[in-house]
C-alpha cells in the first residue's frame, strides 16, 4: 500500500473510453489513491480546468507492484457498464467503476454483486446497456440505396448508450456481402463486405446520405408491403396498447416506417374493430366459401412419393 | 392479384397462430460469405403490433384454400372469406426483402390444406429450400408440420427449418371430434413423435460430433441437422368447454413426451362468419396470462399441474398461480432464505428465478437481510408474508389465508361515492 506521503488530497484523472480508464484505475490503484480522491472526467487532460488539481504522482521507484486480478465475468461487467451514458450536467460513468474496483481490490467480493449499494447500480447499467444494444438490434431500419456505387443499405439511428460496436458486430454477421453504413448522433461505421470502419464523430456525408435514403424509401413499394405486413398481423380484438409501448418505446417509432400507423390502428380498433380478429379491409373483399364433400383425407395418399 | 394484396389476406388469415418465436436456433453466420442473415439462439422482436405482439417473422400462410372444415378457423372451407395463394418465389422474394430492411429475423410458414397433406407439405419445403439452398438464407424458418405428411416429408423440413410445429389446437378429443372434424389428435402425437426422435438423434449426434477430438480433423459434421430449434405446438383457449387443468395436464404431457421447447395458448378471438356454438366474446386474455404463468411454472420452477390446479376447475384470475399456490401452502411458509434449499426459494411469490440465483450466490458472501430484496427489485408486497431473512420475520405469518389474500388484493380503501 502507497505510504500517507504518496497520497495525494485530491487527484483529476482523464478517460475517454473503459481501455484508458483501466489504465489509469490501474495506476491510481497502486498509488492507493481512495475513490473519495479522485474527481474523473470525460475526455482527454488537454483543456484547461477552472481549478488546478493536483496530478497524480507517477508510479514510486522500485519493485513493480502486484497485479490486480478480477475475473473474466468482473471485467465483462465493468466493461459493458461503462457504456451507459450517464444523465447530468458534468456526471460521469467512471467513478461508480473505480469505487467498486477499490472495493473488489481490497477483499470485498460483494461490491460487484447486484445487491449491493454500488453493485446494484453496476448490474442496472449493464442491464440498460443489454436493452439498448437489443433494441439496435431490433429497431435499426436499413433503407436501400442504387446509386453509382452499386447497392448499399444506409441507417439512421439514435441510441442511448454507447452501443455502436455491439450493433455493428451483429449487422456484420447478419448482413453477409451487402455493404451498409450505420449513422448515429455521435459515431458512425460502415461495413465494405469485408472490414468495418468507425468513425468519431460521424461524418457529415454518411449523417445525409442516411437520411435522404430513408426519405426515398417512403415512396417504393417495399416499404408499401412492409405497412401492409404491419397492419395485417395485427389482431384489433387484442389491442393492448401498454404492453406494446413497454417493448417498443416511442422514441423509436419516428425512424420506424410502421410508426406512424400506429395510432391510426389502435383508434380503428377502439371504434368498432375491436370486435373481430380480421382486419377490416380483409373483411370487405369478395368472399369465397368452398365446395365440401371431402370430409377427411386419405392418410398417406398413394401418389405421396412419385 | 397483386401481391400486396395476397400479403393483405395472407398475412391476416395466419396471425391466429400465437408463436413468433426466433429463438433456440444455432450460431450462424454471413459474415465474409455468400448469401444473407444469421442466427445465434436469441430472439428478436423487430416490432410490436398495438396488441402488444411482437413481429420477429414474416408470419404468413402459403394459401388459405383449406379441404378442412375445423369450426374456430377463419380460413375453413365453409368460411366466406377472401382466399389467396402465393407462389413459392413470392414468399422467398418478401422474406429476403423484409430481411434486409431489418424488419424481421425469418419466416414463420403455414398453410391450408390443399389437394393432399402431403402435396401442402412439399409445397412448404420448397419455400425453405429456395431460401436455404438458392439465396444461402442463413435467418430463422419456422415450418409448420402437417401432420397427416408422409413421414420422409417431415423428415426433409427438418433439415431446412429451425423448428416445426403440430398445432393440437383443442386438447380433448370430444373437442376435436366437434370442432375439427378432419383432425386426429393420434395423427398429430405421432408426427410429434416422430420430430422428436428425429430431433433427439441429430442433438445425440451433435454432441458425439463435439466430443471428437480436433475439428480440424473433422471438417464435416457427421450429424445431420434436424429442427435444432425444437418443436412446439399451440391450443386454442376459450372456444370449448375445456377447462385450465386439463390444458396444463396435456401441456405437460407434451413437454414430458414429445420434449417440446413451448406450448403456446392462444385466446380465441372472434372470427368472421362464426359457426353456432362459438362464442362471441372478447379473447379470455387474462385467462391466457394465467395460463401463460403456469406453464413457466411448469418448465422453470418444479411445480406440476396438479399442484396448480388441484381439481378440475380454472385457474384464478385474481391472482397469479405461485401466489394461489402459496396461500393453499401456509405450512410449508415463511422460508428462510438464508437456509432454504433453492427449489424452495423459487416457490415464494414474489422471488424469480434469477433473483434465486442472486440470493444463493450472495449468502455465500454474507447473511441476507430485507434490505436486499429491495436491492434485487424483488416484488416486496407479495413476498413479504412468505419470508424470513437475517434481520426480518413476518408479522402477519399467523394470518389465516383468506385474511391474507384479502390484504394482498385489495385496493387501498377509498372514501364511498355519495350517489
Amino acid at each position: 500500500m502507497a505510504n500517507a506521503s504518496m497520497s495525494p488530497t485530491s487527484s483529476a484523472a482523464w478517460a475517454n473510453d473503459f481501455d484508458e480508464w483501466r489504465t489509469q484505475a490501474r495506476r491510481l490503484l497502486h498509488l492507493g489513491v481512495p475513490p473519495a480522491s479522485v474527481t474523473w472526467h470525460d475526455g482527454n487532460a488537454s483543456h484547461d480546468d477552472l481549478f488546478s488539481w493536483q496530478e497524480p504522482p507517477s508510479m514510486p521507484p522500485g519493485p513493480p507492484p502486484a497485479p490486480i486480478r478480477i475475473g473474466r465475468d468482473q471485467l465483462t461487467l465493468l466493461r459493458n457498464a461503462a457504456r451507459y451514458r450517464v444523465e447530468g450536467h458534468g456526471q460521469s460513468r467512471w467513478p461508480l467503476l473505480y469505487r467498486v474496483l477499490w472495493r473488489w481490490a481490497r477483499g470485498d467480493a460483494a461490491a460487484m454483486h447486484p445487491a449491493d449499494v454500488d453493485g446494484r447500480v453496476l448490474h442496472q447499467r449493464w442491464h440498460a446497456v443489454k436493452r439498448e444494444a437489443h433494441h439496435m438490434h431490433a429497431f435499426l431500419r436499413f433503407h436501400r440505396c442504387d446509386d453509382g456505387r452499386g447497392e448499399r443499405y444506409l441507417a439512421w439511428f439514435e441510441p442511448a448508450h454507447d452501443v455502436l460496436d455491439l450493433g455493428a458486430e451483429h449487422f456484420a454477421d447478419r448482413m453477409g456481402g451487402s455493404r451498409w453504413i450505420i449513422a448515429t448522433p455521435r459515431g458512425g461505421v460502415s461495413w465494405d463486405g469485408s472490414a468495418l470502419d468507425y468513425r468519431t464523430p460521424c461524418p457529415k456525408e454518411w449523417t445525409d446520405e442516411a437520411r435522404t435514403a430513408a426519405e426515398r424509401a417512403n415512396a417504393d413499394e417495399e416499404h408499401a408491403l412492409w405497412r401492409t405486413y404491419f397492419v395485417s398481423t395485427f389482431n384489433p380484438a387484442r389491442l393492448n396498447h401498454r404492453v406494446m409501448t413497454q417493448h417498443m418505446p416511442q422514441r423509436f417509432w419516428r425512424h420506424l416506417s410502421e410508426g406512424d400507423l400506429i395510432p391510426m390502428m389502435e383508434a380503428k380498433a377502439r371504434h368498432g374493430g375491436q370486435r373481430l380478429a380480421q382486419e377490416s379491409s380483409v373483411g370487405r373483399r369478395k368472399g369465397k366459401a368452398l365446395p365440401g364433400g371431402r370430409s377427411a383425407l386419405p392418410r398417406s395418399p398413394s401418389g405421396g412419393d412419385d | 392479384m397483386e401481391l400486396i394484396d395476397k400479403l393483405s389476406i395472407l398475412a391476416d388469415a395466419a396471425k391466429y397462430d400465437a408463436s413468433c418465436a426466433s429463438s433456440g436456433a444455432p450460431k450462424r453466420s454471413s459474415r465474409g460469405k455468400a448469401g444473407l442473415g444469421s442466427s445465434n439462439g436469441m430472439g428478436i422482436c423487430h416490432s410490436f403490433t398495438p396488441d402488444g405482439r411482437c413481429v420477429s417473422l414474416l408470419k404468413v400462410l402459403l394459401t388459405n384454400f383449406c379441404l378442412f372444415d375445423c369450426q374456430y378457423c377463419v380460413n375453413r372451407r365453409s368460411s366466406n372469406v377472401p382466399r389467396a395463394r402465393f407462389t413459392p418465389e413470392e414468399v422467398v422474394r418478401l422474406t429476403l426483402s423484409f430481411y434486409r430492411r431489418n424488419t424481421i429475423s425469418g419466416l414463420f410458414l403455414s398453410s391450408g390444406i390443399i389437394r393432399s397433406s402431403d402435396y401442402t407439405m412439399e409445397q412448404l419445403i420448397q419455400v425453405a429450400k429456395l431460401l436455404r439452398e438458392t439465396h444461402q438464407f442463413r435467418g430463422y424458418i419456422h415450418l409448420k408440420a402437417i401432420p397427416e405428411a408422409d413421414p420422409r416429408l417431415l423428415e426433409e423440413a427438418g433439415r431446412y427449418a429451425d423448428r416445426l410445429s403440430a398445432n393440437i389446437e383443442l386438447p380433448t378429443l370430444t373437442s376435436l371430434k366437434t370442432l375439427a372434424p378432419e383432425k386426429e389428435l393420434g395423427t398429430i402425437h405421432s408426427a410429434m413423435g416422430h420430430m422428436r426422435q428425429r430431433i433427439d438423434a441429430a442433438n445425440d449426434d451433435a454432441q458425439r460430433d463435439a466430443k471428437r477430438l480436433p475439428r480440424s480433423a473433422n471438417p464435416k459434421r457427421m450429424a445431420p441437422i434436424y429442427a435444432p430449434g425444437g418443436q412446439s405446438t399451440q391450443m386454442i383457449v376459450g372456444a370449448d368447454a375445456t377447462d385450465d387443468r386439463t390444458i396444463l395436464q396435456s401441456a405437460q404431457h407434451l413437454y414430458r413426451d414429445f420434449r417440446l421447447k413451448r406450448v403456446y395458448y392462444s385466446a380465441f378471438s372472434p372470427i368472421p362468419e362464426r359457426p353456432a356454438g362459438l362464442p362471441q366474446a372478447a379473447p379470455p386474455l387474462l385467462r391466457e396470462h394465467r395460463l401463460y404463468q403456469a406453464d413457466f411454472l411448469i418448465r422453470g420452477y418444479g411445480f406440476q399441474a396438479e399442484e396448480l390446479l388441484n381439481a378440475p376447475g380454472n385457474l384464478d384470475l385474481e391472482i397469479d398461480p405461485k401466489l394461489a399456490w402459496a396461500l393453499a401452502h401456509r405450512d410449508d411458509f415463511p422460508v428462510d432464505l438464508n437456509r432454504a434449499e433453492p427449489a424452495m426459494i423459487a416457490r415464494i411469490p414474489g422471488i424469480g428465478l434469477r433473483s434465486v440465483q442472486r440470493l444463493v450466490d450472495l449468502r455465500r458472501l454474507r447473511r441476507i437481510r430485507y434490505q436486499d430484496l429491495v436491492a434485487l427489485r424483488c416484488r416486496l408486497e407479495t413476498l413479504r408474508p412468505f419470508v424470513v431473512t437475517q434481520d426480518y420475520r413476518p408479522a402477519d405469518a399467523q394470518r389465516d389465508s383468506t385474511r391474507l389474500r384479502q390484504s394482498l388484493t385489495q385496493p387501498q380503501p377509498a372514501q364511498m361515492a355519495l350517489w
